[in-house]
Formats: structure tokens, C-alpha cells, sequence
């Protein structure tokens, strides 16, 4: 009985701490306009749905959502394949080179990304490459995959080995022991790698801000950015589109959440 | 398992592709001018001007990649494409304090051939002003903006008190009828005093009006440890943030010490010239129809000061079709552009022609008492090194303002020393 | 075992081309910057090879000692908080009741919403006027409400307590896989042995937490140092330069002034701050397990 109700007690603090913050925020976009800067303020709302029909409509939210769904859905596929092949590197063919090769991906991932904003435009320019969503996703990619190679080779070493033996001892090459006996096997790790990854790319920020300057191409976040007008602070349409922003991101938790914790489980302490 | 995988990848690439595609193609047989700048509030008189452009000019699409409203990321977004010299840039809007700068980093084309003096005559001095350096100009004015003072005109009445001519009469304007009026709601002055660009702005307005300056623009030193600046200085941290207005003004920009006016909660505040559609608009404002405006007082009468704002069009230097470039903004600047602009949004228009204008004059009838502000508005330093200086600048400010008992004589020595240290910078240069 | 040299070789290749590309060569190219001094507005003073200048500069400049020592004192607050808050999340997510897979989900909330988006709902609740920390605190006496952001010091717990609410999630999923694989038998025979709950936490679950804390430590010290979204839309640095770590600093130079040398050599300057703690964190992290990482 203490137990339960001691847990309950926590439970609820925790998911107080979680989602008041932001619900706060939601209940405001859910605000009138003259709610919205009542002093004091106000807690419930009257559920009008002005802010939201604002923001999609003179703000364009839902061409931002499926811009950033392209790019953080086609980062989040090129960093898992391509982490892939480096992680089964690590984690089969232990070498002087995958070790080397494991400690140079942490070093980079310490370097402030701000600070190399500018060679990467660079780099994009001469590829032309600016303002496509391969551009931005190639940053993107190169920006997760210490992380997404890390949490992978874990998951792989984790994978028995007598197993893919078996395979190829049948004949299978490397590639295709990787792909028919390791991916399924390793499936919460590469669920957690994935979602990292869709996670920072669906987040970031000052990349796109510099890359993405057209209209067309342009993500989530710095659509949000381009909400203020000059001397204006559009609180309500803010809060209406950064719900938007963030349910698409809480039903993929939400839905994965159990692969989640067991990624990082194995990953995190077998090291 | 692979293939399965693979598909969504291939779907998005492909998608990818067709969109770019897509784009391409639709623009294959035009000739594209990149135009880049924040959405403006009134959408529709400039996507009527740009068409009126295009129809004029056939075959030329403008492309509008728009920014975002905060100069700084508009400035780090402009910079980024501008230092890789990018040919897929046009045009550009420019903040008032960025001409010097981006001229003489090579950014921005200089316009003296299209511009000439006598044309540049036509537009206020100011403005002008600021978009010259070493002798060359680098932008055509947009529009103005200068710092004004409003003020409940109601309160101002109630309990007689006259419109005040200095910054000490404010003050104690301020704290009588605060105290006549008793509500605990009410403060005496909101301003913007965060830590950021329009600090400046506020501060120069004080320091200007006591007879101090920023920097001598001659000798190339800062003048922020001269007595008139410091005692400027001290009188906002003192006297007005410390006895008629409250601490939560050091985190306001326009916006927020818009509100609090709008709300009555203040009974006088600086503001740009915009300020005014809004406070006596009844749907945004508590307030409407009883504000006043006057020109922002000084130190003793008729010594106030107004910091230039304001912003430009500017041509980039490796634009690849300057000769169109330079048509657009001389479209967007012309006379029929900017009297559309006043019309619909507000914003002061940068033409002397225009403040003679009987429809301006019938839209927005105080315009033309603002000229006299207009004229005499000061600009920040017009230097290429503005950047730095304002950041130094805003940190001086800011710690006096934000910090408790501060040594403002040590901290503005220490602000003129590092401004120095950035000047000095700019004598390395052998003399034209 | 030479042919699996090359196939490993073969398959690290994609990768590193990536990396190279888009990581190695741009960081370089801001290590090569920081050796010179390049004012991109003063284009006449040319890019001049100036040495350790730079870093020189930056060790006698009191801005960026402040900056430093912002940036110290955010991570010495934030991660022990981080940490201290993620084991208890993570010890309630550890026991098995009704829920978990909610609480689990409600959890990664702060987690999952943009940085930006959390960073203006933050400069909401902390408004002086309508913010929820106001209304929470004075109700509807509107004239004692606190602007956190116009003072200096609770600028800088605003930033910290947006970032830790942002970012213990990810702690505690860390930890949380802790002490998962701690075995139950251990706790079994701890309580055959007539330990206590307390006893157990210190003697059991502790030192095996041990991989999994210093993990946390090591992500998010490497993260923290990099801290810039929540400074860039809430305080922009201010006020008073309270809230300007040194990578927005650094930011400030490179972007705003456009002084790429010196902003170069701040961003190395993190970034060797970041490595000596990683590595500091991996020498006490010296378990044969970490070895079989190939760490």
C-alpha cells in the first residue's frame, strides 16, 4: 500500500514536471486574443481556435511540417544505413582502424557545430547545394552519425556471432549477413539510433536557418523564427504552431517509446 | 527487410527531385533577381509592387526569399551568402546600421553611378547619411524611423500636468501623478533597456540629449568617459529605472514596452513612429485616442535627440545582373512604391516629396510635424566596425542598468578603452 | 585476416566520407582560422597568419573569462541537478506498476519538443506580466511580479532551468538502462544477507550504476558546452552579459562581427574544454568494459 501510494505520489510529480510547462503552452494557443495578455493570466481557456487557423493559414505551418518531415525522414534513413556499415565495422572487425575510427567520430561530435556553420555552407555552396533537402540532410548526416554509430555498434556487438557464422558459412557475404541476420536482430538499437536522429534533425536550428533560405525548402524551426513580425510578438500563433510542431514528435515517442528504452538499455551499459 | 527499408529513402529522394525538378523547370526561361527580406505587414502592396515590376520588366521573375523579422538572424542569414560571394543574390534590405558596414567588407555594390547626388537630394539627410561611407553610397533609403515620446495625453490632463520639455521634468511629471493616481499598476516610463541593439538607441537618446556623444567621429575615439555621457548615464539608471519605472523594462524590445503602453499601464514611453497606428487602434489598445506624441525631450529644452532607424535596399556586389538589380530597388525606393508603403503600413517615407503629398497628408496627418525630428535624427556610429562597438556598447549599458550600485565612471572607462581597441583597427588603413 | 582488414575498411568507407566531408573538413578549416586574423568587414587588413595570437587574446580578454565562467557555472549547476532529477525519474520508471509505459512516454515529452519551440514557451512562462511562474508565485497580485529575465542572476536559473527541464529526460533514459541490467539476484541476495532498501541503493545499485552515470555525465557536459538555441531566442546573452556562455560569444564574433579568427579559436577553445572533461570522465570510467568498446 505505502509503495503504491508512494509511487503514485512520484509518478505524479514527474509527470507534472514533464507536461506542465508544456501544456501551458498548448491551453494558450488554445486562448482567445484577448485572453492571451489578461493580467493575471488566465488558466483555462475558452478553446477558441483563432491562433491555430492563423498560423496554418497566414503562416503557412503545414508546408514547414512537410518540409521537415522530408528532411528529418531522409536523414534519419541515410544516418541509420550508413551508420550501419561503419557500426558492423566496430563491432566484427576489431582493428586498429575501427578503434581509431571510433575515437576520431566522438572528437568531432565535441566540436561546437555553430563554429563550422560556415565551411559547411561553404561546401554546400560549391556542390550547389543550398536550398535542396539533400544539402541540409548531408550536414544533418555527417552531424548525428557519431552518435548513431555509437549507439549501433553496441547493438551489433550484442548480436551473437555463431549466429551470422551460420550465414555465411551458407554463403552469404558480409553485406548480406549484415542485412538478413544482424539488422533484425539489433531492431532496438536501430530504433533508437533512428529516432535520435529524426529528433536532432527535426530540432536543429541554425543550420537550416543559413542553408534553407528559400521559402519553398524551408523547416519547421525556422519557420517558427519567421512567425515575429517587426515589432510584433505573435504568442498565441507561436503556441498554436509549436503544438503542431510537437505532436508529430510525441506519437512517435509515444509509439516507440518501449524500443526507446530498451535501446539505450543494452546500448548504454555493456559499453 | 532492406528493400523495405529502401523504398521510404527512395520515395523521398524521389520526391526530392520532382520538386527540384519541378523548379527548375518552371523557371528555365526567365530571368530570376533574388530578392532577400523579412515579410512585411502589409503583404499585399508588395506583392502588387513586385508584380507591377515584373510587368513592367518581362521576363524577369523576382524571387523573394524571406528572412526572419529579428535583424540579427536576418544579418547572420545576409552575411552567410554575401561572404561566399553568392551569385544567386540580387538584392537585400538592410538595416540602418549595416551600410558601413557591408561596403566596406565588398558586399554591397557601390551606387554612386546609378544614384546621383542630385537624385540623392531628393531623400531625407539622414537617412543618406547613413547609407555613405569614404565617399561612396551603398543603399537607398527604404524608409525612417526615430525615436518619439508618447504619452497619455488623459493622465497628462487630469492632473495638469504639461507636456514635459526636458527628461527631469518627465521625471517628476512621472512620480506626481504616480503618486496622485495611486495605482499600483501604473508606472511612470517603459522603454527598451534589454541587452540588445535597440538599447543602444535608447541610451544614445539620453546621452545626445545631455550634449554627450557615443564616439567622436573625428579623432576615432569613443566618448563614452566624457562627464556628459556618464551623467546621461547615471540619470537612467537613477532616475528613471530607478524611480518611475520597473525592473521588468530591462528585458523589454519594442514589443513588450508597446504592450504595457497599449495596456495603460505606462504614462510615458519611447517608441518608433509606428507606435502610434497601434496605440490608438481600439482593437489592440486600451488606450486609443489618448495618447499624445512629441518629439523625445533632452537635457535642457529643445536639446532632444532621436536615434535614426530605418531601413534600406542595397544591391549585392556579386549580383550577376546589377544593371536589373539596381531597377528593382530604384522601383522599390521610387516615389509610387513608398507612398503605397506609408499608406498601408505607417512606415515615415524617406522622400521630401512626399511629405507634401495631399494623400499622405490625409492618411496620416501628424507625418508632417515628425519632419523636423526626421531631420534632425542622429545615426550610431557609421562605421564598419559598428558590430563590435554595439556589442561593447550594450554590455556597458546593460551591466549600469541591470547590476546593482555599479561604478559607472570605472565601467565606461573600460567601455571606451575596448571601443578604442576596435577603432584603432580602422587606422591601420592608409588615408584614401 | 587481412582480407577482413580491407572488408572492415570497405565498410567504414561511407561513412567517413560523410564525415569527412562535412565534419573533419570544416573543422580543420576553423582550426586553420583560428591562426589568423580575419575581420571580414576590414577586408584590407588581409588574412594574416598571426599565430597563437588569437588564443593569446583570448586568455587576457575579461569578456571572454566571464564567458568561461558563465559556462562553468551552467554546467557545475545543470548537471548535477540533471542528474540528480534523471536517477530519481529513472528509479521510479525501474519498478514495474500500472502506467510505466505512459509515465515512460510523458517522460520523453520535454525531450521530443524542438529546442525552439522550447525556448520561446520558456520566455513565456517567465514573462513578467502573464508568464506562468508569475501567476504561480503571486496569483493575481499583479505588482509584486518578478521579471526573471531583466536581472542578471535570474536570467542565468531561467536558462538553467530550461535546460535541465529539457534535457533530464535523457539522463534518466541513460541511467534508467542502468539499472535495467543490474541482475536481480544481486538485490536478492543483498536481502538474504538482510540488507536494508538504503543499504542496497548504496552498496548495489550505485557501484553498477556507476558506467551508466558517468555516461550521462559525459553527454550532456559535451552537450551543455555547446548550449546556444536557448541563449540565441531567450536572452541573446543579456542582460548584462549573464547569460553569455562562451560558445554564444563565440557566435557573437564569428556572425555578428564578423571576426572569424577569434571566433575560430573560441570554438577550439570549447572544444578542447569538452575533450579534456570527456577524457577526465573516461579515465574514471576505466572498466575493462569500456575497453571491449574499443574506447
Amino acid at each position: 500500500m505505502k509503495r503504491t501510494a508512494a509511487l503514485a505520489l512520484f509518478s505524479g510529480g514527474i509527470a507534472l514536471y514533464c507536461l506542465v510547462p508544456f501544456v501551458w503552452f498548448v491551453l494558450t494557443s488554445l486562448k482567445s486574443g484577448t485572453e492571451l495578455t489578461a493580467i493575471p493570466p488566465i488558466l483555462l481557456p475558452s478553446f477558441h481556435l483563432s491562433f491555430y487557423r492563423s498560423a496554418l493559414e497566414n503562416y503557412g505551418l503545414l508546408h514547414y511540417i512537410a518540409n521537415s518531415i522530408i528532411v528529418a525522414a531522409s536523414a534519419t534513413m541515410v544516418t541509420v544505413a550508413v551508420g550501419s556499415l561503419a557500426a558492423y565495422a566496430i563491432a566484427r572487425f576489431q582493428s586498429k582502424w575501427t578503434h581509431f575510427y571510433l575515437l576520431l567520430l566522438l572528437a568531432i561530435s565535441m566540436f561546437p557545430q555553430i563554429a563550422i556553420a560556415g565551411p559547411v555552407w561553404t561546401i554546400l555552396d560549391r556542390l550547389q547545394w543550398l536550398n535542396t533537402y539533400q544539402g541540409l540532410v548531408a550536414a544533418y548526416v555527417a552531424l548525428c552519425l557519431p552518435l548513431a554509430t555509437w549507439i549501433l555498434a553496441t547493438f551489433f556487438r550484442d548480436v551473437p556471432v555463431e549466429i551470422e557464422e551460420a550465414a555465411l558459412i551458407d554463403g552469404c557475404s558480409r553485406l548480406q549477413a549484415l542485412y538478413k541476420v544482424v539488422l533484425p536482430l539489433a531492431a532496438p538499437g536501430i530504433l533508437t539510433a533512428a529516432l535520435l536522429v529524426f529528433i536532432y534533425a527535426w530540432n536543429e536550428f541554425f543550420f537550416a536557418l543559413i542553408i534553407m533560405t528559400d521559402p519553398n525548402v524551408q523547416t519547421l524551426p525556422v519557420g517558427i523564427a519567421l512567425f515575429p513580425g517587426e515589432y510584433t510578438m505573435p504568442w498565441g500563433e507561436i503556441a498554436a504552431a509549436s503544438t503542431i510542431a510537437t505532436l508529430p514528435l510525441i506519437l512517435l515517442t509515444l509509439i516507440f517509446q518501449r524500443g526507446i528504452v530498451r535501446g539505450l538499455s543494452a546500448g548504454a551499459v555493456k559499453g | 527487410m532492406f528493400i523495405a527499408r529502401a523504398i521510404p529513402f527512395m520515395l523521398a529522394l524521389v520526391l526530392a527531385l520532382v520538386h527540384g525538378v519541378f523548379v527548375g523547370v518552371a523557371y528555365a526561361q526567365t530571368t530570376e533577381l533574388r530578392f532577400v527580406t523579412w515579410r512585411s505587414e502589409a503583404p499585399e502592396v508588395w506583392n502588387q509592387g513586385i508584380a507591377d515590376f515584373e510587368r513592367q520588366n518581362p521576363g524577369v521573375k523576382v524571387i523573394r526569399e524571406i528572412g526572419p523579422q529579428s535583424s540579427t538572424q536576418l544579418h547572420d542569414l545576409l552575411t552567410q551568402k554575401l561572404k561566399n560571394r553568392d551569385p544567386r543574390l540580387d538584392v537585400f534590405v538592410m538595416d540602418v546600421i549595416w551600410p558601413a558596414e557591408f561596403g566596406s567588407a565588398g558586399w554591397t555594390l557601390p551606387l554612386d553611378r546609378y544614384f546621383s547626388k542630385s537624385e540623392q537630394q531628393g531623400f531625407l539627410d539622414a537617412p543618406i547619411a547613413a547609407n555613405r561611407y569614404r565617399g561612396s553610397i551603398f543603399g537607398v533609403p527604404l524608409f525612417i524611423d526615430a525615436g518619439l515620446l508618447y504619452y497619455r495625453k488623459d493622465l497628462l490632463t487630469k492632473y495638469r500636468v504639461a507636456p514635459p520639455r526636458t527628461w527631469t521634468e518627465l521625471v517628476d511629471a512621472a512620480k506626481k501623478i504616480l503618486t496622485a493616481a495611486n495605482d499600483p499598476q501604473l508606472i511612470g516610463y517603459s522603454g527598451q533597456f534589454k541587452q540588445y541593439e535597440g538599447l543602444i538607441c535608447n541610451m544614445m537618446e539620453f546621452i545626445l540629449g545631455n550634449g554627450g556623444k557615443l564616439w567622436d567621429e573625428v579623432a576615432m575615439v569613443s566618448a563614452l568617459e566624457q562627464p556628459a555621457a556618464r551623467a546621461a548615464v547615471r540619470f537612467v539608471r537613477d532616475r528613471i529605472i530607478g524611480e518611475v519605472s520597473h525592473r521588468g523594462v530591462l528585458a523589454y524590445e519594442e514589443p513588450e514596452s508597446l504592450a504595457l503602453f497599449t495596456e495603460g499601464r505606462a504614462i510615458f514611453h519611447r517608441n518608433w513612429p509606428y507606435a502610434w497606428a497601434v496605440a490608438n487602434d481600439s482593437e489592440r489598445s486600451k488606450v486609443a485616442g489618448r495618447v499624445g506624441r512629441a518629439p523625445l525631450p533632452g537635457f535642457s529644452p529643445a536639446q532632444g535627440a532621436a536615434a535614426l532607424g530605418g531601413w534600406q535596399i542595397g544591391v549585392s556586389r556579386y549580383s550577376l545582373q546589377p544593371e536589373l538589380a539596381w531597377r528593382f530597388a530604384a522601383f522599390m525606393t521610387g516615389a509610387n512604391m513608398q507612398k503605397r508603403i506609408a499608406l498601408a503600413t505607417g512606415r515615415a517615407p524617406t522622400r521630401r516629396a512626399l511629405y507634401d503629398d495631399p494623400e499622405i497628408d490625409k492618411k496620416m496627418p501628424q507625418l508632417k510635424s515628425l519632419l523636423e525630428t526626421f531631420k534632425q535624427a542622429a545615426p550610431r556610429p557609421v562605421t564598419p566596425v559598428y558590430a563590435p562597438l554595439s556589442n561593447i556598447m550594450q554590455r556597458y549599458f546593460s551591466s549600469v542598468l541591470a547590476l546593482h550600485n555599479t561604478d559607472i565612471d570605472k565601467r565606461a572607462s573600460f567601455a571606451g578603452r575596448d571601443m578604442n581597441r576596435v577603432l584603432d583597427l580602422l587606422r591601420d588603413r592608409s588615408t584614401p | 585476416m587481412k582480407r577482413s582488414q580491407d572488408a572492415a575498411l570497405w565498410f567504414l568507407l561511407p561513412s567517413f566520407c560523410f564525415v569527412a566531408l562535412f565534419s573533419l573538413f570544416p573543422i580543420v578549416e576553423s582550426l586553420r582560422l583560428s591562426f589568423y586574423r580575419m575581420i571580414l568587414t576590414l577586408p584590407w587588413l588581409g588574412q594574416r597568419m598571426v599565430g597563437w595570437e588569437n588564443y593569446a587574446d583570448l586568455a587576457t580578454d575579461p569578456v571572454a573569462r566571464d564567458a568561461l565562467v558563465t559556462t562553468l557555472l551552467f554546467i557545475g549547476v545543470t548537471i548535477p541537478l540533471e542528474l540528480l532529477l534523471g536517477l530519481g525519474i529513472a528509479l521510479v520508471l525501474n519498478e514495474a506498476f500500472r502506467g510505466r509505459g505512459l509515465l515512460r512516454a510523458v517522460v520523453l515529452v520535454p525531450w521530443a519538443i524542438p529546442t525552439v519551440v522550447a525556448s520561446q514557451m520558456w520566455r513565456f512562462i517567465f514573462n513578467d506580466r502573464y508568464g506562468l511562474v508569475n501567476f504561480m508565485l503571486f496569483g493575481a497580485d499583479t505588482s509584486s511580479y518578478l521579471a526573471p529575465l531583466a536581472d542578471p542572476y535570474l536570467a542565468l536559473a531561467a536558462i538553467m532551468i530550461a535546460e535541465i527541464w529539457k534535457t533530464t529526460p535523457f539522463a534518466a533514459l541513460i541511467i534508467l538502462a542502468g539499472l535495467q541490467s543490474i541482475a536481480d539476484e544481486l538485490y536478492e541476495a543483498a536481502s538474504v544477507d538482510g540488507a536494508t532498501s538504503w543499504q542496497k541503493f548504496r552498496h548495489v545499485t550505485l557501484p553498477l550504476l556507476k558506467p551508466a552515470l558517468l555516461l550521462a555525465l559525459l553527454f550532456r557536459t559535451v552537450d551543455s558546452l555547446r548550449v546556444f538555441d536557448l541563449v540565441y531566442v531567450m536572452t541573446q546573452g543579456g542582460p548584462a552579459d549573464a547569460t553569455n556562455v562562451l560558445q554564444f560569444y563565440g557566435y557573437k564574433k564569428t556572425f555578428a562581427e564578423g571576426m572569424i579568427g577569434y571566433g575560430s579559436a573560441i570554438a577550439v577553445t570549447v572544444f578542447l574544454l569538452s575533450l579534456t572533461l570527456a577524457l577526465v570522465y573516461l579515465h574514471l570510467l576505466r572498466t575493462s568494459r569500456w575497453k571491449e568498446a574499443g574506447l
